[in-house]
């Protein structure tokens, strides 16, 4: 064996050896089993002169080694939170998923129960009730969006508020009582008025500014 | 030279996924590990078995070890662990030495309650090894003799060893690297295969 390459062994057993060396050299030990052998027995020597029991620990390193055979390698351990996997993926979008369908059915169920809330004939206007000493102008009007009123009209209270206990995961809980809460009260409003409601929803063309 | 290089290359490389490199941490560490266990039980197979386990469970954490500490420090904590719980778990009591004693005569009685427990063939081994190595020491020159003892048993650096010897540094690691080669020769004349287990390794 390379008298030079004992030599670093030795310094590397005694941490006296440069870290670049280290470095290279701690690669070829856990290759070179006849290196690794000769590694074993400065230890051997050290034990012995410090008078230690060097019986004890013997099969050790034969042991541990055979035991750790089918044991995975550290580096695929270690890779494993580095790399998302599907998994990890599905983890991270889920509850951004879960923002995502709580607010929007938290905008539907807002359109809807404005549309539910109000007579149909009622103008979907806010009446300004400060007093005002010069006469202004008219407001101007909002008119309702034809497809959005529509779709949030084609959603029934039942239905959507189904579909908030189904989604109910995604949501926290105050919101989805508070939502459901709402959805119950403007149901039972909604049964008092249910032509006008239909009406409203009915009729394409029915605009904001239509109403006196 | 910082201290625990030689250690963490052989971890980075364990971590990095190379068992092998874990094979010399063992070879390392494997007799003063079970020294240490031994303060705990009085059985040497059993300390055998909690260091075997010791160093597993060290392998199995060493992907979360961020060299904070020396690598040895680290195992040291693992190996006290393991034992204080094989012994909880076995119920049996410990034995009853200060894990930090550096006391002599304390480490020479300790030895002697070791050696009660142990089997015939494990003194003979352990005799014949101490001896064969006492005499390859006493057979060394005077400089390589000293820089060994200054070094295995006094613990010195390089540097402070170089001091004490009044030569250069890299002198003192000839020498001892010399002094280990003598010893090793004389102990695979008497003991061929008999230390070399490592060789069987993989």
């Amino acid at each position: 064996m390379n008298e030079e390459l004992d030599s670093q062994l030795s310094a590397m057993f005694d941490d006296e050896l440069p870290q670049a060396e280290c470095e290279l050299l701690a690669l070829r030990l856990s290759r070179d089993r006849a290196l690794q052998a000769r590694w074993g027995r400065y230890a051997a020597i050290g034990a012995a002169v410090r008078g230690g029991d060097i019986r004890l620990g013997g099969m050790v390193a034969y042991e541990v080694s055979s035991a750790l055979a089918s044991e995975p390698l550290l580096a695929d351990a270690r890779e494993r939170p580095m790399q998302p996997t599907g998994l990890t993926l599905a983890r991270w979008w889920r509850p951004m998923a879960g923002a995502a369908l709580a607010a929007s059915v938290a905008a539907l169920s807002i359109l809807w129960l404005q549309q539910n809330s109000l007579p149909a004939s009622a103008p979907l206007v806010a009446r300004s009730t400060a007093p005002s000493a010069a006469p202004v102008e008219a407001p101007a009007s909002y008119v309702v969006p034809r497809a959005l009123e529509a779709r949030a009209m084609r959603m029934p209270a039942t239905e959507l508020a189904n579909y908030v206990v189904a989604h109910s995961q995604f949501s926290t809980p105050v919101s989805r009582g508070s939502l459901l809460s709402a959805l119950m009260a403007s149901e039972s409003a909604a049964v008092g008025a249910p032509e006008q409601a239909a009406g409203a929803a009915g009729d394409p063309d029915h605009h904001a500014d239509d109403s006196p | 030279m910082s201290a625990d290089v030689s250690d963490l290359s052989l971890v980075r490389r364990v971590q990095s996924g190379d068992k092998g490199a874990f094979d010399a941490l063992v070879l390392k560490y494997q007799h003063k590990v079970t020294k240490l266990v031994m303060r705990y039980v009085r059985n040497p197979a059993e300390a055998e078995d909690i260091a075997q386990e010791a160093f597993i469970k060290a392998y199995r954490a060493l992907a979360q070890f961020r060299g904070d500490s020396a690598f040895y420090t680290w195992l040291y904590r693992i190996a006290i662990n393991t034992a204080k719980n094989a012994v909880v778990s076995r119920d049996r009591s410990p034995v009853d030495y200060d894990l930090d004693t550096q006391n002599s005569d304390e480490s020479y009685e300790l030895q002697g309650r070791m050696k009660d427990a142990e089997t015939p063939e494990g003194l003979v081994l352990t005799d014949e090894i101490r001896t064969t190595v006492n005499a390859a020491m006493d057979a060394l020159p005077e400089d390589l003799r000293t820089a060994i003892v200054l070094r295995e048993l006094e613990g010195l650096s390089y540097e402070e060893i170089a001091a004490s010897m009044d030569c250069p540094v890299g002198t003192v690691r000839s020498r001892i690297f010399r002094a280990r080669e003598a010893i090793d020769r004389r102990l695979r004349e008497v003991f061929e295969g008999g230390l070399g287990r490592a060789e069987e390794l993989g």
